[in-house]
């Protein structure tokens, strides 16, 4: 009788963890699609972040910040005679 | 009665032949149950596998190249290019019409050259374009597919191109950093064993072949504040004086960094292939000339050094000439006696002959060669110069002697700056470098390389000083409030068989400020044809510009005030 009661108990063990194994897979397959969205949306910052960065740099370039400064800001330096000292 | 009996045995029979049958059925699947299970496995996983699991490559990034301060000098982005089947697209013709309106091409054109090109599998409908109208393009048309690629684009265009260069079509660097440092800049694109279903969608990763190595990104020495300013005053130089070509360098004196290295003609490196090697030319690294006068601080810092003259000494000059093996060495006018700064502002070719002379041949060698020229300035960089210096066994007398006024020596721009950074920097040397140094780092690699004392160094900075002074050749180089120093040139340029007449380089050399060097800056003008052709007309201006602006931008404190203040004064008194 308890021979019997042994080889139920390993069979629930096993449908158990057969039982795990499925749930585990799923639930990997769950994550791994998680995960390709998350890289799908990093590589799309890094793309976003590519044109920032270009955009920043056509913004900023010096010769734009310069003629920007000059033309629109009517901004110059000022003479030596304007210069005032700060003790 | 029996008769049923003989109908159960009857039964009987038939039950057990139904049985034998049906046991053998089943030993014939668990037979090929186990056939396929044990034998056959291997072979049909892998064609399972096979239809499933595929290697799809991980994409990785070129490094950027970042000025010190990390503004982009060139970076990768992805973009992708749109390809089709023609076979399959062309029996889909309104999605086709879509497209290419999409994509803003002629519809009926790409129907042509797809019907053209029908034979082949894979045909590009356009390149490089922004990912994000791709993926609207391709996104629900069978047939057209997207491809990842990556374009290196050059943000700050030509101000920059000499020192970075370019990639070519497979992200292989062909000129400057690009070049140099290809091997720390490159990516590896990486490998991974991923399952797909039915669809294509990628649902399990297996395992990774090969991890993907991104390229590092590079910061170089250059300050694009004031690399900007130099390639603005240079190439307005350039066109004022309708000359050649021209280049400026300008160094951090302490550490030897490059804060700004620019050269005339310039080119658009986001077009990199179409230009001719002359515009491509980092002339400031590869083109020498005779430094001229340029290279006279140096032949009385030999002396000095040596102990045969110092501030007090005074040598006569007169008549104006003299000669060496048949050869007339003259100044523009008979300057009588000088001491050696009086040689220096005058630039008095007649007695920078005569202080050359006074050491002997291999004396002047040495040094020369101590003070780096003729040696490779260490800078790393493709078709970079070591200039041209001959052993003194070759020089006749007349070399020796023209030597001292900078003759018969060719140098490069940048060899020439980094000698005025050794005199700047105390007689010590500093290495040049296109990349940004950590402060900490070159602290502890100091090495003591002195090839002039201290004080030698600092007396010839100061005759130095008065060049730029009141009576001075380089009256232009002068800055309002801070004590600069420096040397002009103006150098007939050679040619077969002797020296042209009337074509010139204008050079100008200089440090600032003089009270504790921070910056030096060296500028060549080739063939300057309008408006002037000496160095202190020329480049010296260039010098101003660029340096004014580089000392307010960095911050350099003014060690001049008085000046400043008496300036002041003086235009208050007038207005």
């Amino acid at each position: 009788m308890r021979r019997v009661y042994g080889v139920v108990l390993l069979l629930a063990f096993v449908i158990g963890s057969a039982l795990t194994v499925i749930y585990v897979k799923h639930e990997s397959r769950v994550l791994f699609s998680e995960l390709r969205n998350v890289q799908k949306k990093q590589d799309r910052e890094i793309i976003e972040w590519g044109r920032l960065q270009l955009q920043n740099s056509t913004l900023a370039a010096h010769s734009n910040v310069e003629s920007h400064a000059r033309k629109t800001l009517m901004m110059k330096l000022p003479e030596t005679i304007q210069l005032v000292w700060l003790p | 009665m029996s008769e049923t009996n003989n109908q159960s045995v009857f039964f009987g029979g038939r039950h057990y032949f139904v049985l034998f049958v049906l046991l053998c059925l089943m030993t014939g699947l668990v037979g090929r149950a186990l056939y396929l299970q044990i034998v056959e496995k291997e072979f049909l996983a892998s064609q399972g596998g096979q239809r499933q699991i595929r290697t799809i490559e991980t994409p990785a990034y070129r490094g950027a190249i970042l000025d010190r301060y990390g503004t982009p000098l060139a970076i990768s982005t992805p973009v992708d290019s749109v390809w089709v089947n023609p076979t399959e697209i062309l029996q889909n013709l309104p999605a086709l019409k879509k497209v290419t309106k999409q994509l803003s091409m002629n519809y009926s054109e790409t129907v042509d050259t797809l019907k053209r090109k029908s034979n082949k599998e894979f045909v590009y409908l356009k390149r490089q374009i922004e990912p994000e109208l791709a993926s609207l393009v391709s996104d629900n048309v069978d047939g057209v597919y997207i491809q990842r690629e990556y374009h290196r684009y050059y943000p700050a265009g030509e101000v920059v191109a000499h020192i970075v260069g370019f990639t070519d079509i497979d992200d292989n660097g062909i000129e400057g950093l690009e070049k140099v440092y290809d091997n720390w800049l490159k990516a590896e694109p990486g490998a991974r064993r991923v399952i797909r279903n039915r669809k294509g969608a990628v649902i399990e990763e297996i395992n990774q072949v090969k991890a993907a190595q991104s390229g590092k990104d590079i910061y170089s020495s250059i300050d694009m504040r004031l690399q900007y300013i130099a390639y603005r005053s240079l190439a307005r130089a350039i066109k004022y004086h309708a000359a050649k070509s021209g280049s400026a360098v300008l160094l951090d004196a302490r550490t030897g960094e490059v804060l700004a290295m620019v050269n005339q003609p310039s080119y658009n490196p986001n077009q990199g292939k179409q230009q001719t090697s002359g515009n491509r030319r980092n002339r400031a690294l590869t083109d020498v000339f005779e430094p001229g006068s340029s290279i006279k601080p140096f032949t009385f810092a030999a002396a000095i050094d040596r102990g045969l003259y110092d501030q007090k000494s005074i040598i006569d000059t007169s008549p104006g000439w003299f000669t060496v093996s048949g050869h007339t060495i003259k100044d523009h006018r008979n300057y009588g006696p000088l001491d050696l700064a009086g040689i220096l502002r005058k630039s008095s070719n007649v007695g920078a002959s005569r202080i050359a002379l006074s050491m002997k041949d291999e004396e002047l060698w040495k040094s020369f060669s101590d003070y780096g020229f003729g040696q490779s300035p260490g800078v790393i960089f493709p078709g970079e110069s070591s200039g041209y210096f001959r052993h003194f066994s070759d020089w006749q007398k007349l070399d020796h002697a023209i030597m001292g006024y900078g003759y018969g020596v060719s140098v490069s721009i940048t060899q020439l700056a980094r000698a005025y950074a050794m005199i700047a920097n105390q007689g010590q040397h500093v290495d040049v470098s296109l990349i940004r140094k950590e402060p900490a780092k070159e602290v502890k690699n100091q090495v003591e390389r002195h090839v002039m004392s201290a004080k030698t160094a600092n007396m010839v900075l100061e005759m130095m000083e008065e060049v730029v002074g009141p009576k001075g050749t380089a009256q232009l180089a002068a800055i309002p409030g801070y004590r600069i120093g420096g040397k002009t040139g103006t150098t007939k340029k050679a040619s077969v068989g002797g020296y042209d007449e009337d074509n010139y380089f204008s050079v100008f050399a200089g440090v600032a400020p003089i009270s504790d060097p921070r910056l030096v800056m060296a500028v060549i003008v080739d063939e300057p044809t309008q408006n002037g052709y000496y160095g202190g007309n020329v480049a010296a201006p260039v010098f101003q510009e660029v340096m004014s602006n580089a000392l307010r931008i960095l911050n350099v404190t003014p060690d001049d005030i008085p000046s400043l203040r008496a300036q002041i004064a003086d235009t208050e008194k007038g207005a």
